[in-house]
């Protein structure tokens, strides 16, 4: 049973796909200007990693090696189109805040790399957990980007408002930085940082070190 | 192959940051003169921030306390807008200090001017901050300070005319009848700190046209129009420019090298 939950403990922090393995990147920094989308997102993905690697899973015997990135893209495929097609039809507004970025769920590293990498070779209920494991861990850092970039850029959070902002006669100015591109990329980066600050065995042992410059007396 | 540059060999780094400080005195000195006190305000507010993470940064890495930030704080106070809100500086100039230098292990470790990244953020974080441009008379005042650091090398030559030439030239293509001296003037004190910083610009000879060559177009192409350069514009072309500055230095010393390969295979052709 420990060993069961490890699945889904590791990659929380210890091997995070976000902050570790600096996979999803890319949808991590186009939805998270507010937290909605952030959760929303979450939830997609980590449901469509769940399932894929379920399935995957289900099937791995079967897969002949040649094709099965091509598999498992079908796979994945169908899952995110389902998903899509859920959030038009009951969150519709959500959905168009999201854009492409649900549909392309399917070129997320995270998932291929899952599927690619565990599904394929450990039985069904192991690769569940692993998805939902990896699912959480990316959800986590979507949250706390999200939030950090709604509450600064905004003042609000899940659209409720926690600071007013000047224009309503508040005191909280909006960073306009925050609802930028770059902002996710530096909350990001101050992340790492931090999580390996603390947790210091994920640093990487850089290629290139500094030497003192030595006197030249 | 190993590249060391030694850039300033007898200073050292402390000796660096002491001679910008001494070129910044006269234009720090007249922006005061001229805006009064909310300037002394915001110069309080920049040197207690920078000197702060200076601090902070020595006791938790445990090296020994420098005041590199102290130059970051002058030439940022000198160029922000005198009714700028305290905390938007303290913010900006502590983001700058931290993700521009402390991150990569403090001053001539890495490779972008905290200034420029400072006033950046600034610009993007807060649209409604409008620079103001310099005045001549703070422009004049750079003067001494940048014979100062041209003399001791600390600023590049080539970096400087590189740039000016592009901005110049452009201008004059644009409009010939361009007052060049009006062009100019107003963005030396940008130019000398900003885009020559000893730090962020290129290092090696030939490197350093192509980065004022570079810094110059970008400077224009950021800035209003050709002929009314902005400090923003300073800024973002600084900033821009100083990104590649490491990339032109590499492929200057792989030419290098290639060359000196050639040179060598020329010298020895049966071997």
């Amino acid at each position: 049973m420990t060993s069961l939950m490890k699945h889904i403990s590791s990659p929380l922090i210890n091997n995070n796909p976000i902050t570790l393995q600096i996979l999803g990147i890319c949808s991590a920094l186009a939805v998270t200007t507010s937290l909605t989308t952030a959760v929303t997102m979450s939830l997609a993905l980590t449901v469509v990693l769940c399932l894929s690697s379920a399935v995957i899973s289900l099937i791995r015997r079967h897969i002949p090696s040649v094709i099965r990135l091509i598999v498992q893209i079908t796979i994945i495929a169908s899952l995110v189109i389902v998903i899509d097609e859920i959030l038009q039809a009951y969150a519709f507004e959500i959905s168009r805040q999201l854009s492409i970025f649900v549909g392309l769920i399917v070129t997320n590293c995270l998932v291929l790399g899952r599927a690619e990498a565990f599904a394929m070779r450990n039985p069904v209920l192991p690769s569940i957990l692993d998805g939902l494991g990896n699912g959480l861990g990316y959800s986590l850092i979507l949250i706390i980007v999200g939030s950090v970039r709604e509450l600064l850029g905004k003042g609000t959070l899940l659209n409720y408002t926690v600071f007013t902002p000047v224009a309503d006669g508040g005191w909280f100015e909006p960073l306009g930085l925050m609802q930028l591109a770059p902002s996710a990329f530096f909350i990001l980066g101050l992340l790492v940082w931090l999580v390996r600050s603390i947790w210091t065995q994920q640093v990487d042992v850089p290629k290139f070190g500094l030497k003192a410059q030595r006197s030249r007396s | 192959m190993i590249v060391r540059p030694v850039l300033f060999p007898s200073l050292g780094v402390g000796g660096v940051s002491l001679l910008q400080g001494v070129a910044l005195l006269p234009p720090l000195a007249l922006s005061v003169f001229e805006r009064g006190s909310g300037q002394v305000v915001l110069l309080a507010v920049a040197l207690v921030t920078a000197v702060f993470w200076d601090l902070v940064f020595a006791s938790v890495r445990k090296h020994r306390f420098y005041f590199h930030g102290i130059t970051t704080a002058v030439i940022v106070a000198v160029l922000v807008p005198s009714a700028l809100p305290w905390w938007q500086l303290a913010l900006s100039l502590s983001l700058g200090c931290v993700l521009g230098e402390h991150i990569f292990g403090g001053r001539g470790f890495g490779f972008l001017s905290p200034a420029a990244i400072c006033l950046s953020l600034l610009l993007l974080s807060f649209p409604q901050v409008q620079l103001e441009p310099l005045s001549q008379s703070v422009a004049l005042a750079t003067l001494p300070g940048v014979l100062l650091l041209l003399v001791t090398g600390l600023i590049s030559g080539r970096v400087m005319l590189g740039a000016l030439a592009v901005i110049g030239g452009l201008a004059f293509s644009a409009n010939p009848e361009v007052d060049l001296i009006a062009l100019v003037v107003p963005t030396l004190f940008g130019l000398v700190f900003l885009t020559c910083d000893p730090v962020s610009a290129a290092s090696t000879k030939s490197g350093r046209w192509i980065y004022g060559l570079l810094a110059g177009l970008l400077i224009s192409i950021f800035s209003k129009d050709v002929a009314t350069i902005t400090s923003a514009g300073i800024i973002f072309g600084s900033l821009t420019a100083s990104v590649f500055a490491p990339l032109i230095d590499h492929l200057m010393v792989l030419a290098h090298a290639k060359r000196r390969q050639m040179r060598q295979r020329a010298r020895q052709p049966n071997v």
